[in-house]
This record gives structure tokens, C-alpha cells and sequence, in this order.
């Protein structure tokens, strides 16, 4: 995408500086989004994003300006601000070029951008039409699609120089569910690093319904009574309870700062034994997957914790410098606004023995999760909350009465040692999850666990 | 390319190409942020960034496009795209481009900002940063201590002759502490946003989040209960921004608000009066007009507990009848224009922190909550959020409290206000509280 010369000299007049470590990232991306509301098109946007983002590394320090002015002259004035708040001992050399070579991990069958958007527009009046119809109580619906083409380029002093094509398409539809006071909405947004074939793979009307099945379900619920009970969350989404409570204390991006929970416990034992987390950035065609990392890393396979072991970190290039540890290819970036850092990709509770109708018969009283919306958590302090959008109370070991307004709330440390069973039907479910380098695809998964106790919030 | 010329050079192609009117929107900035850890700087940002976002009349029909290459062969992209967008919009939804009107004076660049070198900034930062980790002796390391400054400028062109821009900067230092007792972790963060360096108080900055994260030490939990609650200026405005949209038009219209039909009547207790004010001198999101050109205004939304105005846009005030109050905003260059906020806040009443607490006697005094984006419904009004801050027992702070959650409804919540305090704060989003006194909340503790 940039030409060699201007690659070099960018990068030769960042080393000029003084920086052990200098880094070009450049993108590309072709974005199409379509959103249909109550059976009409809302909006159709279609653009360009396209600019570059130099990176110096001085020691433990780093150094990050972005552009849109890709010029020769703009790439190297940048690179050379950089002195004005770090500079070097002495000027390092350029590496020989390496040009990467990755195996394609997400073979696409239909580029989304060669796909006339009235065929997409069809999907989304199908997927609208079949949640109104569910019920007469459905008064509004939302269904959206959307398509990525991300070019990237990648070249460092290092020698490095990579490119990769990332495309990603994905599908949303919500439901709004209406009586005379209450308003219950029901939502499903599923995705991967696929094309068109997308919608082969799904069937948006199945999906549409079962967004319309939550929201009249919800709307018929009492409030969820509140106090501290078992909890059994279900595959799928319900991952976002990892995700959140353990997934970003994880990341390097905590841990190199000292403001983790688990900083220090690599080889302990953190979680319950039966809980086996996995950061697999390699799934073909996962939401979260790519060839590389936004560094130029090759993604892997990252076991997190094992039988309740920590065995590892989410690490990027520099927080790698600062805590002495070798990239673990997952230093990621929502676009060329942002310094890349260590991050998420596709992450998941594994299975475990219990069947899910173990699990519920297992528990005499509490609250089943069967679906979760999103949550938060401060890695500082491990506390997280999280909102159930579909539940259910546990009776005597049988799903019983649909509650709404639940919200779990806790430590991610006490939670993951009181997960005491987890099943075999893992599933796993898109989000964007959002840190400091910015808004990113990544899959949450697990399959049904068993919470022995949590907090729970709620008004009834 | 220079910025106008590009503007033009599209507009004038698209109506060669059969647009019968157009507009470009031009957004531009920079930015510089500096991280410190441990008397280091440990991150630089230095950027700068600018696009253009396209939209256009094709045969009766709205389309849009964006790009940030600004460079001609993107022309013929925005205009290609932007035409096969349109004909998937209904006619009826065509937005009309907007000519111009009188624009308020507006001040919102200081170049003496960017005139303070990179090293008397960095200087400021580390004043910050050390002040917040000597301001109390259970401070053990610092989460974030952060500086920054930001340029934005926009320009709007269009076919039917508006030509019109602003420019706008601000600075701002951003610092976390991270209070430590034994295994307990608490933190605490303050910020400063302004438009001149001389306001800018490193020190004071800094020790009020090393206080706030110490306070928090030694918390608990509370019995689950019923309490009265003064939510603090934080706590306040971070809901308040959680609901912010159940008072735009577009929101009421297409049913996501129940404040349809509410216009006069009693929505709040009538010691709420809430603006939303684009002209709010050194107000972070004063504008001189919106994305659509319209001028910026000062509107009592909630006036003594009456609902007076919603906000809107140009298409969603055409659909009630009104004007637009000057709400149409694009969140970036991709996004279409909808409604948003400008200065958003809850006028201050008279009562001090000391009197709100006074009153009620006993309950909770809420600092903070957390998990917004997943805990509420914006539709119902519902949320249920974990929160902490410290309990209250005949007026005075005994301890403070962690591990709870606070469930309510918004609409309910602001008919509840029993009392406004005089502390008003503006969050780093331009939306803003006092203090307030709720009659009652339910919280689940143990």
C-alpha cells in the first residue's frame, strides 16, 4: 500500500531519533453498514477509512502519532516529532526486509463489497417481518447488517513487512416487546470473518424470531428478587461472565501496570479446578481471528488458565518489554487511531463433563442466566457487573418462572473459584468489546456453568 | 488537497452526475495525549486527522458516503456509493439541506493553548502525578495519569450556498489513584478540562483522587433495603447520560421513550430544571451550529419538573411540527446525523453537600456506578447498577460502602429528587448534576 522507499525512509528517519524500535501501520478499509427500522431502511452508509499510524519504541516508552496524509514528507515528520518527548542514546539499524507469509486462517466465498445492497436490504426486511409476526406485542424492531474489507499493512525495523485482507460481515436484530407500561427488548448479533455466506450459514428469521421470543418472554416477567444465590449461566454469551471478570485482567495491558488482580499469580491457582479459559485467535473464520496480529505476530492458541492453573497472559510487543515476556500475538487495535495492545480475540470457558441437565438438576434454588447483555469490569479492582437479559429462577432443580431486571455483580477472583460446574456444549457468540485501543470484534464463549453463589441485583 | 477546494470539487461533480443538491461535512483535528508511569512519560500520542462525510438529492432520495483519503480519485467513490445508497432510502425520508441563518458569535480556539511547549506540559503532568501519589499514605500506585489536547475544526459546504466553520481546542489531565490496604483495592480519580493552562491545578487535581480512592477504603456492604440517597454530581450525571436519549424527538417518535405526550406536564420533582445549552460560556460542547448548520441555542428541556422542549433534529422537528433546537450531530464522520446533547446539565439549586445530607438523615451517599452500558434499559428506564460510595447515619459519613447494587427506574428516579444541591459538575462529555437527594432506592447488599 505505501512504497518501499517511503517505508524505509520513514522508518530510517524514526531509528534516526534514537528509537530502538520503529513501526508503520497502515490500513484500508472499505466499510458498509444497512440498518432497517420497523420494516424500513433507516440508513445505508458506505466509506473509506484510510490512514497510517507510526509507532516508536524508546526502551519501556512508546511514542504514537496517526495520519490521514500519507505523503512521504507528513510520514517523516511525524516519525521525528517524537523527539520533542523521548530521545535515544544512539541510532539503530534498519533489519533486512522479511515479508511475511501467513495461511489464509479465513477463506471468504463472497466479498461482502461485491454484493449489490439491495440483496442485503432483502435480508433485513425477511429478519423484520419475522419478528413483528411472532407476536402481536412486538411494536418495534431493528435489524441491521454490516461489512468490513480491511487491508493492512505492516512493516518495523525488525525487518518485518506484512500485509493481510481481513473481512468480517455480521447481522443484528433486536426486538422491542410493548405492553401498557413495560418496554422488553430481545437481541442477537451473530458474525465471523465470513462474507455474504454469512446469511447461507444463518437463517435470519430463526434468529429474528428468537430475538422477538426473548422480549415477550421478558415482558411477562416479575422483577428479579435480589440477594446473594447459585447462578447457572448458559452457553454462548453467558461467556461474557469470562470475558469480563477474568478475560481483561488477563491482558498485559493491565498486568505490566501493576493494576491487575492476577499480576504475580502465573502457576497458581486462580480458578476452580473444572475451569479450563482458552484465547484462540486462530479459529478459521472466527469473528476474532486474523493471520496476524496488528503488530504482524502471528496469532495463536493461548491456554489461559488450565484446571484452574494460570499458565498465561494476553501480551503485546511492549507491555511483553516491560514484564519480560515474548508476545503471545495478541496485541490488537480498532483502527490506525489507535496504539495496538494486548487484547482479547476468541475466548472461552472449554467444556467441561456435566451435561446442562445435570447442572439444573444439580441446583434446587436460584437464578438461571440464559441470556446475558454486555458488562464491565475495572481490572484494578476485579469488581464487574452484568446485566442478564433473559432469566429464569431455578425451583427444585427445574427452570421455573421467567425474571427481568437481573444484574450479576462481584469479583472476577471469587467468581472463578466458585464456578463449581461447568458443562459440555460449548458455544460461542460475537461482541465488540471496547478498551484503549479501541472498539474490537471478539468472540466470548463457554459452555452452561454453575455459579455456586453471586450476588444478584434486582427489584422484585 | 486544500479543504474547500475539495468540498467544492465534490459538490460540483455530484450535480454534473445528477444530484440535484449536496453537502459536504468536513471534520479535522489533532490531538496530543501523554501517559506518565512512575515519573515517566510512558506513552506520546501525536496525531492529526480529517475526512469528509458526503450527502446528496438523487433522484428525490437521500444517500450518504465518507472518506478519509482526501484526494481526488476519492471523489468518484463518495459519489458512486452515495447514489446506490440513496435509492435504498424511501422518498419520504429525503432530508432537505439547510441554507444558513444567523450564527451566534462564537469563541472556542485559544492559540496561546498549543503555544506551551511539549516539555512545561510534561512537566505539569508529573506535578499531577505526584501529587496524587503523596495526597493520602494508602496510596500504592497510580491507575492512569494522563494530559492531553485536542483541536477540532468543521466546515460545512453545501449547494445551497452555507459555508460556514468553527474551530474549537481544549486541554485536559486525567489522573487515577489506587488505594491499597491489605488485599482491599479502591480507586480514585479526578479530572480538569479547560481552554488556559493558568486554570490548570496539577496539585489539586491530583490529591482530590488520591482522597476520593482512600475514603474508599474499608468498605462493606449494606442490608438489602429500601434507603433515601444523595447521588453525587458524578453519580448523577453518569445516569443522566445513560438516559439522556429518552429526550430526543427522534427517540420519542419512533417509541423508544415514554415521554411521548408528556409536553407540559410534570416529568421531574419542581427543584429539576434541566438545560441543554450550546452556548454555555467554556461549555466543553459549546457549538456556533450543529452538523446540519443550525445555530446553536440555550433550551430548558425540564423547567421546575415541566417537560418543555424535547430535542431535535431538522428531520425529527419537521415530523412534530417545530423547529430544530439545533440537536443534529454526527458522532464522526461515519455516522449519520441524529440527535445529541450539547451542554447538558441539571441546574444547580442552593443546598451545600453538608445540607443535602442533613436532611435525609439516613441513607447512602452514592460516589459512583458502575457497569452503565450494560445495566440499563434505555427503553424502560429501568437499571439496576452496582455502586459505591458511603453510608449516611444522621447526616454524617460513617464508612464507606462497596458491593451493592441500586435498581430504580430513571423516569421514577427524577420525580423523586427532593432536593438539589449547589455543587454543580460537569463530567469530560459535557453532561452535568448537582448533588441530589432521592426519597428512595432499592439496593441489594447482603
Amino acid at each position: 500500500m505505501l512504497k518501499k522507499n517511503v517505508v524505509e525512509n520513514t522508518v530510517l528517519a524514526a531509528l534516526g531519533t534514537g528509537a530502538d524500535f520503529a513501526e508503520i501501520y497502515m490500513e484500508e478499509t472499505k466499510r458498509n453498514t444497512l440498518s432497517v427500522v420497523n420494516g424500513r431502511v433507516e440508513s445505508a452508509q458506505s466509506g473509506l477509512d484510510y490512514g497510517v499510524g507510526i509507532r516508536l519504541f524508546f526502551g519501556n516508552k512508546a511514542i504514537y502519532g496517526f495520519t490521514n496524509d500519507t505523503s512521504e514528507k507528513n510520514l517523516i515528520r511525524i516519525a521525528r516529532e517524537a523527539a520533542a518527548a523521548a530521545r535515544g542514546e544512539r541510532v539503530y539499524a534498519l533489519q533486512g526486509w522479511r515479508k511475511m507469509n501467513f495461511s489464509c486462517r479465513n477463506p471468504i466465498r463472497i466479498m461482502p463489497d461485491e454484493v449489490e445492497k439491495r440483496k442485503k436490504a432483502e435480508k433485513l426486511f425477511l429478519a423484520s417481518e419475522a419478528a413483528k409476526n411472532y407476536s402481536s406485542l412486538i411494536t418495534q424492531t431493528r435489524a441491521n447488517c454490516l461489512d468490513v474489507v480491511q487491508n493492512v499493512f505492516i512493516a518495523n525495523s525488525e525487518g518485518l513487512w506484512a500485509e493481510e485482507q481481513r473481512v468480517r460481515s455480521r447481522f443484528n436484530v433486536e426486538a422491542i416487546a410493548s405492553s401498557a407500561t413495560e418496554k422488553q427488548s430481545g437481541h442477537l448479533g451473530p458474525g465471523g470473518s465470513v462474507g455474504f455466506e454469512l446469511y447461507e450459514q444463518i437463517d435470519v428469521e430463526e434468529r429474528a424470531r428468537e430475538a422477538a421470543r426473548i422480549a415477550v418472554t421478558m415482558l411477562g416477567a416479575k422483577p428479579c428478587p435480589a440477594g446473594r444465590m447459585p447462578v447457572v449461566i448458559e452457553n454462548g454469551f453467558g461467556g461474557v461472565i469470562f470475558h469480563e471478570a477474568c478475560g481483561h485482567s488477563l491482558e498485559a495491558t493491565a498486568v505490566a501496570r501493576n493494576a491487575s488482580v492476577f499480576c504475580g499469580k502465573m502457576g497458581q491457582q486462580i480458578a476452580s479446578s473444572v475451569v479450563t479459559a482458552i484465547d484462540d485467535g486462530t479459529i478459521p473464520n472466527g469473528w476474532g481471528s486474523a493471520a496476524m496480529d496488528d503488530e504482524g505476530t502471528p496469532t495463536q492458541r493461548n491456554v489461559l488458565i488450565e484446571n484452574g492453573v494460570l499458565r498465561s497472559y494476553l501480551v503485546d510487543k511492549l507491555n511483553g518489554r516491560r514484564m519480560g515476556a515474548k508476545s503471545t500475538g495478541s496485541s490488537r487495535r480498532e483502527s490506525y487511531r489507535f496504539a495496538p495492545t494486548s487484547r482479547m480475540t476468541n475466548t472461552f470457558i472449554d467444556n467441561g463433563k456435566s451435561t446442562p441437565t445435570e447442572i439444573l438438576g444439580n441446583t434446587e434454588f436460584g437464578l438461571y442466566a440464559k441470556q446475558m447483555g454486555g458488562g464491565s469490569v475495572d481490572p484494578a479492582t476485579g469488581s464487574f457487573n452484568f446485566a442478564v437479559l433473559e432469566g429464569y429462577m431455578i425451583r427444585d432443580g427445574k427452570i421455573a418462572e421467567p425474571v427481568r431486571g437481573a444484574t450479576l455483580i462481584g469479583k472476577g477472583t471469587e467468581v472463578l473459584q466458585k464456578i463449581d460446574m461447568v458443562g459440555n456444549n460449548l458455544a460461542r457468540a460475537q461482541g465488540m468489546c471496547g478498551s484503549i485501543s479501541g472498539s474490537i470484534p471478539t468472540d466470548v464463549g463457554q459452555p452452561m456453568i454453575r455459579v455456586k453463589e453471586i450476588t444478584v441485583g434486582g427489584r422484585g | 488537497m486544500e479543504k474547500k477546494a475539495f468540498q467544492k470539487q465534490i459538490i460540483n461533480q455530484a450535480l454534473k452526475q445528477g444530484f440535484s443538491d449536496c453537502e459536504v461535512f468536513y471534520l479535522g483535528g489533532e490531538s496530543f495525549e501523554i501517559l506518565l508511569m512512575e515519573g515517566e512519560v510512558s506513552n506520546y500520542e501525536n496525531s492529526s486527522e480529517a475526512g469528509v462525510s458526503f450527502r446528496g438529492t438523487y433522484k428525490g432520495r437521500t444517500g450518504y458516503a465518507f472518506s478519509e483519503h482526501l484526494e481526488e480519485e476519492s471523489i468518484g467513490f463518495l459519489i458512486e456509493a452515495a447514489k446506490e445508497n440513496s435509492l435504498l432510502m424511501s422518498a419520504e425520508e429525503r432530508e432537505d439541506l439547510f441554507g444558513g441563518e444567523e450564527y451566534p458569535e462564537f469563541h472556542g480556539y485559544y492559540p496561546e493553548l498549543e503555544q506551551v511547549c511539549v516539555e512545561k506540559r510534561i512537566q505539569l503532568a508529573k506535578r499531577m502525578e505526584e501529587a496524587a501519589l503523596n495526597g493520602a499514605e494508602s496510596i500504592a500506585s497510580l491507575d492512569y495519569c494522563v494530559l492531553g489536547m485536542g483541536k477540532r475544526e468543521v466546515a460545512i459546504v453545501n449547494s445551497l450556498g452555507l459555508d460556514i466553520s468553527y474551530t474549537k481546542n481544549f486541554a485536559s489531565g486525567y489522573v487515577s489513584a489506587i488505594a491499597r490496604n491489605g488485599e482491599e483495592t479502591k480507586k480514585g480519580s479526578a479530572f480538569w478540562k479547560g481552554t488556559d493552562w493558568a486554570d490548570f491545578n496539577p496539585e489539586e487535581t491530583g490529591r482530590k483522587a488520591a482522597r476520593r480512592g482512600a475514603a474508599l477504603l474499608g468498605a462493606g456492604t449494606v442490608d438489602s433495603g429500601t434507603y433515601a440517597a444523595v447521588l453525587d454530581g458524578k453519580a448523577m450525571t453518569s445516569l443522566l447520560a445513560s438516559f439522556s436519549g429518552i429526550f430526543f424527538g427522534e427517540n420519542v417518535q419512533k417509541g423508544f421513550s415514554l415521554l411521548k405526550d408528556k409536553l407540559g406536564d410534570k416529568v421531574a420533582a419542581s427543584c429539576v430544571t434541566l438545560r441543554d445549552d450550546a452556548l454555555l460560556e467554556g461549555g466543553y460542547a459549546s457549538v456556533p451550529f450543529d452538523s446540519e448548520g443550525v445555530a446553536g441555542k440555550n433550551k430548558a428541556v425540564i423547567d421546575k419538573g415541566c417537560l418543555k422542549t424535547l430535542l431535535y433534529n431538522r428531520k425529527s422537528a419537521k415530523m412534530d411540527g417545530v423547529a430544530s433546537t439545533g440537536n443534529g450531530f454526527k458522532a464522526g464522520l461515519t455516522a449519520p446525523v441524529k440527535t445529541a446533547c450539547t451542554n447538558f446539565y441539571i441546574q444547580k439549586g442552593e443546598k451545600t453537600l453538608e445540607e443535602l445530607l442533613g436532611q435525609m438523615g439516613n441513607g447512602l451517599y452514592i460516589t459512583d456506578f458502575m457497569g452503565l452500558h450494560a445495566g440499563t434499559n434505555a427503553v424502560s428506564g429501568d437499571f439496576s447498577l452496582s455502586a459505591e460510595g458511603f453510608l449516611v447515619e444522621k447526616g454524617r459519613i460513617t464508612r464507606p460502602v462497596e458491593q451493592i447494587t441500586i435498581a430504580g427506574n430513571f423516569y421514577a428516579l427524577l420525580l423523586d429528587i427532593l432536593s438539589v444541591g449547589v455543587d454543580l459538575y460537569f463530567a469530560a462529555g459535557a453532561k452535568g448534576s448537582p448533588s441530589v437527594l432521592v426519597g428512595k432506592i432499592a439496593v441489594a447488599g447482603k
